[in-house]
């Protein structure tokens, strides 16, 4: 009798905790995102959060039933994610460098990468005196620059100064505080907290309290480029493909044109 | 197993090590003092003080950073007061220290109140009979009986400290060499693709470190038994 | 010493009151549990503070509530020797003994480390810790703490409740001899009769928070007689046994005693209860019992069916408890001869 009783307690309490586990499963599973038809995942960096936005909002009038949903953050941080498995279904990258990282990890499809804007270098602070050259940078005590390892404009403005020969210097200084993204950057400068930032021209446009103090002469580093292309479930999904054609276009340079920006593609017709 | 360490990594040990160190010590005369008259004393607004003293316990770290850098900022109270002495506190190592104490401080007195308060009152009795005044007795029966909840408390801190990443990344930045301590190490190169290795190698070398912080502190705490 | 108290406190449901000027140095606070002594002996220590009144000892004021003035303990120079010793566990021995010395001031430095350690035997334990320390060492030390801080009075706060009767009787004869030997007054707090009996002379009662009555110890005890109880228990100091046959004789003041027990060379306390003690008219010519002690009726007390008779045996006192009927039958007045007669083995050795 015993023998009989115990299994029987047994099984009722697994079947207890196997019910539990199902729900909870059901639960995530229902929960969980997933890309459903008529929604696309973008994941852009972080100079580009304002004209994404626009950029949406207007693909968005044109094609009432999809959804795009955007991740802002520095190119590198992004491409990371990607390749760890985040769901993408586009990427834009501030340099080409995190776009050949993610086609090596097979990431990216190759034959859909598409440079489609071009950006400058500036140096914003809220400093009343405007510097000459880029040398003068040195005289000033703490600046912000987006982290090298992983922010293309940091990258861009560490080529810059290394072209100079103030780099090294600056690092052995101490002088540089390292932004988690080119907006971190862009907001220390606007807030006071360090003498000036490298940002974007694109960015210094939104800046409320910095002003340009210097433009990065452009031969100084490589060309600030924005390569778009599409994930391998991108390529596999028809309204992402839309939005990436969409991007190309001229509507779209349009918008970019209006945020700074230098688009790739058809020329922004003559107002 | 190769640990991968590049300069700025050994910078980013160091200086893990110099703010935990800097927090916890000079936060101990002060744990020390809000610890004795939590346990101690009674007075209008105590409940006040010992929310006070608790809150950066239960707000998120970043909270705490941004309520940190709102103060000793280039516009808040003591930020403006600091800058009249020349003395700036955001992005610097001292901002990193105070984000580490300010976080850890709870920790602190909370392990030393404890200790504290366990001692028997018939103890501090007896000193005040034999002639003790307060501050007396403080020296020669509080803190030796406590000694084990103080050395307690100051390795919760120190270990709290080795790891504090969301006050210091928003009081103190991310300064290589200057604030760039373990975790915000270890953060940007979660950020970076490839710095994987990189990172890997910096948690070892932190679960070392608490490793060794702990084994220190046991084996103090087992010292005092002795005694 | 002269100590001058007047003093309420309501804790609670619990309300204290006492107003007393006591002089002499051997002084007993009897009561029952809840009487109250533990409140008396915080608040004359500067541990616990009296809603309204005056304490002043030796003419110094340590609390005056109409004039503002409250000493803290470690200004009243008022010792402590606590039920549970309370040693401090972090120190050895010998910092614990000199913790009060080092906080008296030089001038008032009277008595010496070295004496104490020789009164009380605790040289071979001055490195040790005290967690290891027995019970009567314990509280050896913790008397010797307390008299090292050169206190102008000592309160004991019940140290010997709890211990064992051996331990006691161990630890009663350093308590007595370090007490005389350093001249100084206490006030011995306990609700045992027998230590009251042994340690002091005279006695506050106190019962429900309020001092009853004012008497000897002597009295104390004899009042237990007649309120039944255990009844009386004479305490005899006798000294120098000598063999006597298979008994001992002892020499108790000017007379002589045979017991069954045999004792130690220097001062035994003998316990003999008053019921034990058989009055005879004449001398009984023969009796098992081999103790005959002719003697005096000094004194009659009691009521009811218990009397207890004092007699006189060649300078000593010792007590008898009869019944009325027989005070009259053997005609018993002050000044009476009368034989007592006490058998060798109704003597309880002590210490």
């Amino acid at each position: 009798m015993a023998g009989r009783a115990a299994p029987k307690k047994m099984s009722h309490f697994a079947r207890r905790a196997a019910g539990l586990l199902l729900s909870v499963l059901l639960l995530f599973l229902l929960l969980a995102p997933s890309a459903t038809a008529g929604e696309v995942r973008l994941s852009v960096a972080a100079s580009m959060t304002e004209v994404s936005k626009e950029l949406i909002s207007a693909f968005g009038k044109e094609n009432p039933g999809t959804a795009v949903l955007p991740n802002f953050a520095s190119s590198g941080a992004l491409a990371k994610q990607i390749a760890q498995g985040a769901p993408a279904d586009l990427y834009i990258s501030a340099n080409q460098r995190w776009m050949a990282y993610l086609i090596e990890k097979k990431g990216i499809v190759p034959q859909t990468v598409q440079v489609f804007a071009y950006n400058s270098l500036v140096f914003v602070g809220r400093g009343a005196k405007p510097l000459n050259s880029l040398k003068d940078i040195v005289s000033l005590s703490l600046l912000a620059i987006g982290s090298p390892k992983s922010v293309p404009a940091g990258q861009y403005a560490a080529q810059a100064l290394r072209a100079v020969g103030v780099y090294e210097q600056l690092a052995r200084d101490h002088k540089l505080v390292m932004a988690k993204d080119v907006r971190q950057a862009l907001i220390y400068a606007e807030r006071g907290e360090v003498d000036g930032a490298f940002v974007y021209r694109t960015d210094a446009m939104l800046a409320r309290q910095a002003a340009v103090l210097l433009t990065v002469p452009a031969e100084l580093h490589d060309r600030i480029a924005y390569p778009l292309g599409l994930t391998q479930s991108g390529a596999r999904n028809r309204a992402a493909q839309a939005f990436f054609t969409f991007l190309q276009g001229p509507v779209a340079a349009e918008i970019l044109a209006a945020y700074g920006f230098e688009p790739a593609a058809r020329p922004v017709p003559e107002a | 197993m190769m640990l991968t360490l590049a300069p700025q990594d050994i910078e980013a040990i160091v200086l893990s090590l110099k703010v935990a160190t800097a927090s916890t010590l000079l936060s101990l005369p002060a744990g020390l003092g809000v610890a004795y008259v939590l346990a101690f004393t009674r007075f209008p607004g105590r409940a006040l003080l010992e929310g006070l003293v608790n809150l950066p316990l239960v707000l998120p770290p970043v909270v705490v950073g941004y309520l940190l850098l709102l103060l000793f900022g280039q516009f808040g109270a003591l930020g403006r007061l600091l800058s009249f002495w020349d003395l700036r506190i955001i992005f610097t190592l001292k901002g990193a220290v105070i984000a580490s104490s300010v976080v850890g401080f709870p920790l602190l007195v909370r392990a030393i109140r404890i200790g504290m308060e366990g001692i028997d009152e018939h103890y501090l009795q007896a000193a005040r009979t034999l002639g003790a005044r307060w501050w007396d007795s403080i020296y020669t029966i509080i803190l030796p009986l406590s000694g084990r909840a103080i050395v307690a408390g100051m390795t919760l801190m120190f270990a709290r400290s080795l790891g504090e990443f969301g006050a210091t990344i928003i009081l103190a930045g991310n300064i290589p060499g200057v604030t760039q301590t373990i975790p915000l190490a270890i953060y940007e190169y979660t950020n970076t693709p490839g710095g994987d290795r990189m990172a890997l190698s910096l948690c070892l070398v932190s679960i070392g470190l608490s490793l060794i912080v702990l084994l220190i502190s046991e084996a103090s705490v087992r010292s005092f038994r002795k005694r | 010493m002269l100590l001058e108290v007047d003093v309420a406190k309501k804790i609670g449901n619990f309300s204290f009151q006492a107003a007393f000027d006591l002089a002499g140095k051997k002084w007993g606070i009897f009561g029952p549990s809840g009487s109250g002594k533990s409140t008396l002996m915080h608040i004359l220590a500067g541990l616990l503070t009296p809603d309204r009144g005056r304490i002043t000892l030796d003419g110094v004021c340590l609390f005056d509530s109409k004039k503002k003035i409250n000493l803290p303990p470690q200004q009243r120079r008022v010792g402590v020797v606590f039920q549970h010793a309370h040693l401090f566990p972090h120190m050895n021995v010998r910092r614990n003994l000199l913790y009060g010395w080092q906080r008296t001031p030089r001038a008032e430095r009277q008595i010496s480390p070295e004496a104490i350690i020789a009164a009380l035997n605790l040289e071979h334990l001055l490195e040790r810790g005290v967690d290891r320390l027995s019970g009567g060492e314990r509280q050896r030390l913790a008397l010797g703490r307390t008299v090292l801080s050169c206190p102008r009075l000592i309160l004991m706060d019940e140290p010997l409740t709890g211990l064992d009767q051996e331990l006691k009787f161990q630890i009663i004869p350093y308590l007595t001899k370090v007490l005389a030997q350093f001249d100084i007054p206490f006030l011995f707090i306990s609700h045992s009769l027998e230590e009251i009996r042994l340690m002091t002379d005279e006695v506050l009662l106190f019962g429900q928070g309020r001092l009853e009555q004012r008497l000897t110890a002597e009295e104390l005890a004899r009042r237990d007689l007649v309120a039944g109880g255990r009844g009386y228990a004479n305490l005899l100091h006798l000294s120098s046994p000598r063999p006597h046959g298979d008994l001992w004789s002892y020499r108790w003041g000017a007379a002589e005693l045979i017991l069954v027990e045999p004792g130690g060379k220097g001062d035994n306390l003998f316990e003999l209860g008053a019921k034990d003690v058989t009055l005879f008219k004449r001398h009984p010519e023969a009796t098992s019992a081999r103790n005959l002690l002719p003697c005096r009726v000094s004194d009659l007390f009691g009521e009811g069916n218990r009397m207890g008779v004092d007699l006189l045996v060649k300078g000593s006192h010792l007590v008898s408890q009869i019944v009325p009927e027989s005070v009259r039958e053997l005609d018993l007045k002050k000044g009476s001869e009368v034989v007592a007669v006490i058998k060798a083995s109704a003597f309880r050795r002590l210490y």
